[in-house]
């Protein structure tokens, strides 16, 4: 680690997640276990002993994949596929994917088909997050799955090293929204890609030696980077995709006031209690984290509780990063566009993933927004 | 190919039924959209119509209206890329084209997620539109097919939960004699429905899958009543006059073929013809075997239904690679026919690996169809006739 830059511990981990992995593996002589996003619960994964990496799809060159998964298939359920067939993932010795629309419940299949060398889970998320029999059934289904994930590490299910785990993630998205809260005072070097480069390292590496890493930033430099046009936007969507946009976003004084990314501040925002049934906490924290496109709420009351949020984090104005083929999120967008231009409150819907779309596009467009949402139309 | 007289009736039969869904504030009796796994027994005898939003699509597509109306979906800012059922029903609220006088307005959607998640959203945005309620019957997926005694419990609380929410809709209380009825004709109906497909393993079969899924539409929406029943019973007893002599629906029946998917309805008969001209019959399909498989019993039906969602509907590859390869022998088949359908990722997705298990564990080649069942923007006829020209040929080099 430079001492000089305490931001390339992360930079390092995230240009190579997977070798480091094997490191700590043959170190440790322990277990990895791959998770596809979102909201698979790395508590559960980390107090069986296991190393939780997350595999993100999005923006991964595809050219084995389409053998097994046709092309109108999301990127990222492709490009998951795509880094396992490229034997990137060779370090996993198994895979949580969970239910979240039609696309992950078929990858799962395939993806057991593709890797039988690998132990492959499927994590069934129910979708009526706010019924009471979903949490009893959330309770059996992580039950289950710290069963599952210890029976890959040889140990035997224990609660107080769950308990522990918790304390530690706890712990590790404390510091990360004080990072966020670092971004949003402008204090110099927090910007949003850096941001976002703490979130994603935190769900590759082992979270203890992270959250140490984390003690070295820049904590104390306060005030504002120097004075600077900035525009206040809310984005909704499932990862920072296209790769590179935060930095785009950067470079034109957007600032992120929150989001509805399940690698963004939407993943960090909820903490579990440390008290009583950590399973039960687990889910109670499940079921109070915003609800990502492929969950089932209230259908009136989805774009209203939508438009509060964006309202109450003071956004001028917001960005739905779509990604192409998600049925998820190409069925709500509309509505809630329409509860958004109600209020009067501006959006760009990005198509994200679209195979063949340039950064350029994407530059191009939000750099449009941002003259739209500084020109204080009526 | 000499036309099944008892399809005559259809007509007629889709005529009343959306005529009564129309008529239902008249006649006391209340609206459910509703899709394939769902309890439609106990709408029946709750005097609650079931419609299906996918059905009304269906006759859009079939009708060839399907590029006009989706449109319209899409410039509301629904995706070319999403389900054209549902840009089709969309797209037709918004343009009032429809060939059922659009949809009577729904009391309730009602829907089951062991189809496919894409309706759960589908329905969000008809629940809004028609301010009406929503009810999920959230069926978590079965995972590797291991047996999942919390999803019981859950989905038998929704099922329960679906009661109560009925007999407030309609002001009373459920008859358990009327729902044992249209259990029983249900069944009668499945039975007789089971028949007709079983027909098709006869040489030469009696009825192609073509015809088949026109004759759906009964147990799809109607089964629970006398007129599926009466209905299949027509038909059933037409098939097995063919059988007994000998009469094929494809005049010289050459390859016997499976066709996966739902069908390109635009394309019904135009594929219909092009594959008889060759001497290519459609003799089964898993999605018209579906329809089969929904029956109850008038014990304990909730249990049966939950059963039903979790483990039967729920397909997953190994099961889904397990029941080709069944049918494959039950039925003599010469090639799979896998239509890759764009707009239904739910049944599409794993085909690839379907096809690669079935060519490797039975011998039968198979040819994937990239389409789409209700958008001919999204294909060219030409190119799939042209695809299954080689396909025929490459079967006929096998003899
Ligand atoms: S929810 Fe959308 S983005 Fe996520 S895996 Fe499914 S289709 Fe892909
Ligand atoms: S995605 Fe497939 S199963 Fe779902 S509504 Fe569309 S056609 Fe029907």
């Amino acid at each position: 680690m430079s001492v000089q830059d305490p931001w390339t511990v992360f930079r390092e981990m995230m240009q190579s997640p997977r070798s480091k992995a094997g490191e700590w593996k043959s170190a440790v002589h322990g277990r990895v276990i791959g998770h596809l996003l979102p909201d698979v619960p790395e508590e559960i994964l980390h107090a069986s002993g296991a190393l939780p990496v997350a595999v993100e799809g999005a923006g991964i060159h595809i050219s084995r994949a389409q053998a097994h998964i046709p092309g109108y298939t999301c990127s990222h359920a492709m490009g998951a596929l795509e880094m396992g067939l490229a034997g990137e993932l060779n370090v996993l010795d198994g895979m949580v994917i969970p239910y979240v629309c039609d696309t992950t419940r078929n990858l799962f299949h395939i993806w057991d088909a593709c890797f039988p060398q690998m132990q492959n889970e499927f994590l069934r998320l129910p979708k009526r997050i706010d019924h009471r029999a979903a949490r009893d059934y959330l309770h059996a289904e992580f039950s289950r799955l710290f069963q599952w994930a210890c029976s890959l590490t040889g140990r035997t299910p224990d609660l107080a090293a769950l308990d522990a785990s918790i304390k530690l993630y706890n712990q590790s998205r404390s510091k990360l929204r004080e990072a966020y809260n670092k971004y949003h005072a402008q204090s110099p070097e927090w910007t949003a890609e850096r941001i976002n480069l703490l979130v994603a390292s935190a769900m590759r590496a082992p979270r203890e030696e992270h959250l140490k890493w984390m003690e070295a930033l820049p904590w104390e430099n306060d005030g504002q980077t120097a004075a600077k046009e900035t525009t206040r936007v809310y984005v909704r969507g499932k990862v920072w995709d296209p790769p590179g946009i935060l930095d785009l976003m950067d470079g034109f004084g957007f600032i992120v006031m929150s989001d509805e990314i399940v690698t963004g501040f939407r993943g960090i925002q909820v903490d579990a209690a440390e008290e009583g049934d950590p399973l039960k906490a687990l889910v109670n924290r499940h079921c109070a984290m915003t609800p990502y496109a492929g969950y089932h709420t209230d259908p009136a009351e989805a774009p209203k509780n939508f438009v509060r949020r964006v309202k109450d984090s003071g956004a001028q104005g917001v960005i739905f990063l779509n990604p192409k083929f998600c049925e998820a999120a190409g069925f709500d967008t509309p509505d809630f566009q329409k509860a958004l231009t109600a209020e009067n409150m501006p959006s760009l819907i990005l198509e994200t993933s679209a195979r063949g779309v340039s950064i350029d596009q994407v530059r191009l467009r939000l750099e449009a927004f941002r003259e739209m949402l500084a020109e204080d139309l009526p | 190919m000499q036309p099944i007289e008892a399809l005559k009736q259809l007509k007629q039969i889709n005529i009343d039924y959306y005529g009564g869904a129309h008529a239902a504030r008249q006649n006391n009796k209340f609206i459910a959209y509703v899709n394939a796994f769902t309890p439609v027994e106990l709408l029946y005898a709750m005097d609650v119509i079931p419609i299906y939003p996918e059905n009304h699509a269906v006759i859009i597509g079939a009708r060839k209206m399907s590029t006009e109306v989706s449109a319209a979906a899409e410039g509301m800012g629904y995706s070319m890329d999403l389900c054209s059922y549902a840009r089709c029903d969309l797209g037709s609220i918004k343009t009032g084209l429809s060939p059922t006088w659009g949809l009577p307005k729904p009391d309730l959607l009602l829907i089951s997620n062991s189809q496919c998640g894409t309706l759960t959203k589908w329905f969000e945005v008809l629940s809004r539109l028609y301010d009406a309620p929503m009810l999920l019957i959230d069926v978590p997926h079965s995972g590797h097919g291991e047996p999942d005694p919390a999803g019981e419990r859950y989905v038998r609380t929704q099922l329960e939960e679906l009661i109560l929410v009925l007999e407030k809709i309609t002001g009373k209380p459920l008859d358990q004699n009327r729902l044992k009825e249209a259990i029983r004709l249900s069944k009668e109906a499945s039975d007789l429905w089971t028949r007709v497909l079983e027909s098709g393993m006869h040489r030469p079969a009696p009825i192609t899958v073509f015809d088949q899924f026109i004759s759906m539409a009964p147990i799809v929406a109607q089964r629970g009543t006398q007129v599926a029943v009466d209905f299949y019973r027509d038909l059933s007893r037409e098939l097995q006059a063919r059988v007994d002599r000998g009469i094929g629906a494809c005049e010289n029946e050459r390859f016997r073929l499976f066709w996966d998917n739902l069908p390109i309805w635009p394309e019904l008969r135009r594929l219909s013809l092009f594959l008889e001209e060759r001497g290519g019959s459609l003799v089964t399909s898993l999605y018209t075997w579906a329809w089969a498989r929904l029956s109850v019993g008038e014990e304990d039906p909730l249990t049966d239904w939950t059963n039903q969602y979790l483990y039967l509907a729920n397909l997953h590859l190994g099961k889904r690679i397990d029941d080709y390869l069944e049918i494959a022998e039950k039925y003599q088949l010469d090639g799979f026919l896998y239509h890759s359908n764009r707009s239904c990722k739910f049944v599409s997705q794993d085909i690839p690996e379907v096809r690669r298990a079935i060519t490797e564990r039975s011998g039968i080649p198979g040819l994937i169809l990239e389409a789409d069942h209700n958008d001919p923007r999204l294909y060219t006829i030409e190119s799939l006739e042209s695809q299954i020209d080689n396909f025929l040929e490459l079967l006929a080099s096998r003899r």
